[in-house]
């Protein structure tokens, strides 16, 4: 689905993939993205296995033998000159986020709507920029996520999870 | 081809999308990834996942600009690795793009574009492999896809 592009970059802060993290026990990934202007804040959002993989091969810019799924969107772009513009992660409803990926051929501007995983893991690709609406900012519950998170990553991650005596 | 329908392979903990040629009875055994076989199960399926899912998403890329997904084919085998090519319709022009079959398989159910496979791949994965292959599973080695 596509509707002609109506945001714009008013509103929204850049933000940056800074490192996916495994969460132990689970099939999810969480993907932690960072402000691009440097200003401290992270701001996680939980993905499928499969999704955080494919967000963590264009991290490291790996190159796969073969073009993996996002490879080909992009592939496509290339083919078509279609422009990869920017993703926004632009709604959240009932822990679910939303986000949009702007494209743009020969003037014309589209707007298709999409996961946040699959917004991210092409923005990582085309590259382009990856932007939250302060709408989405504000939402979020922000208590103790950073100390959370460290805490999280001092485990041992992959490993069986040992009982804190 | 006809995408028959997907299987568990327990020897490789893989999943297997079946190709049938109706016409001549060949079958197609591609080997996929567990993630990959979930994108061709929903399609296959007619499964309308809540938010799109990345096949979806890749189709509602196309739709966007009216690219038309004309045909997948699957063009070679080379050390047990399949390789496919996507053809697009785009403003009066053919493109032929680079794919792995579960990528080109997945977009052309949604697309509902034919599948089809190049008579060097038929020659060479035999379908009377994959009859013996399949008469000697055990009831038990059929697992439940889970997408």
């Amino acid at each position: 689905m596509s509707t002609p592009d109506q945001t714009n970059e008013q509103g929204m802060v850049e933000y940056r993939v800074d490192r996916i993290l495994e969460e132990a026990n689970t099939d999810t990934r969480i993907v932690v993205l960072a402000r691009q202007d440097g200003v401290p804040d992270t701001f996680p959002i939980w993905v499928g296995a499969a999704e955080g993989n494919a967000i963590k091969l264009a991290l490291d810019t790996m190159i796969t033998p073969r073009p993996m799924s996002h490879d080909l969107i992009k592939s496509f772009a290339e083919h078509l000159n279609i422009t990869i513009q920017r993703v926004v992660i632009t709604d959240v409803k009932s822990s679910t986020y939303f986000a949009t990926v702007h494209v743009a051929n020969k003037g014309l501007e589209r707007t298709i709507d999409s996961r946040p995983s699959d917004a991210i893991s092409l923005a990582l690709r085309a590259p382009c920029p990856i932007y939250i609406t302060q709408d989405v900012l504000k939402q979020r519950s922000t208590t103790n996520l950073d100390a959370w998170l460290a805490k999280l990553e001092s485990k041992d991650i992959g490993a069986p999870e040992v009982q804190e005596t | 081809m006809h995408v028959k329908g997907l299987m568990f392979d327990p020897y490789n903990n893989a999943y297997i999308v079946i190709l049938r040629d109706e016409e001549h009875s060949d079958m197609l055994p591609i080997w996929v990834g567990k993630s990959e076989a979930g994108a061709i199960s929903m399609s296959l399926e007619n499964v309308t996942p809540p938010r799109p899912m990345t096949h979806d998403f890749m189709k509602s890329f196309l739709d966007a600009f009216n690219a038309k997904v004309i045909s997948v084919v699957i063009t070679d085998l080379s050390e047990h690795t399949y390789f496919s090519k996507i053809h697009l319709m785009y403003e009066d022009s053919e493109y032929t793009v680079d794919a792995r079959p579960s990528d080109a398989i997945a977009l052309a159910l949604r697309s509902n574009a034919p599948v089809f496979a190049n008579n060097s791949v038929m020659t060479k994965q035999s379908s009377e492999e994959l009859e013996q292959w399949l008469e000697n599973l055990k009831p038990e080695d059929f697992g439940k896809l889970d997408s």
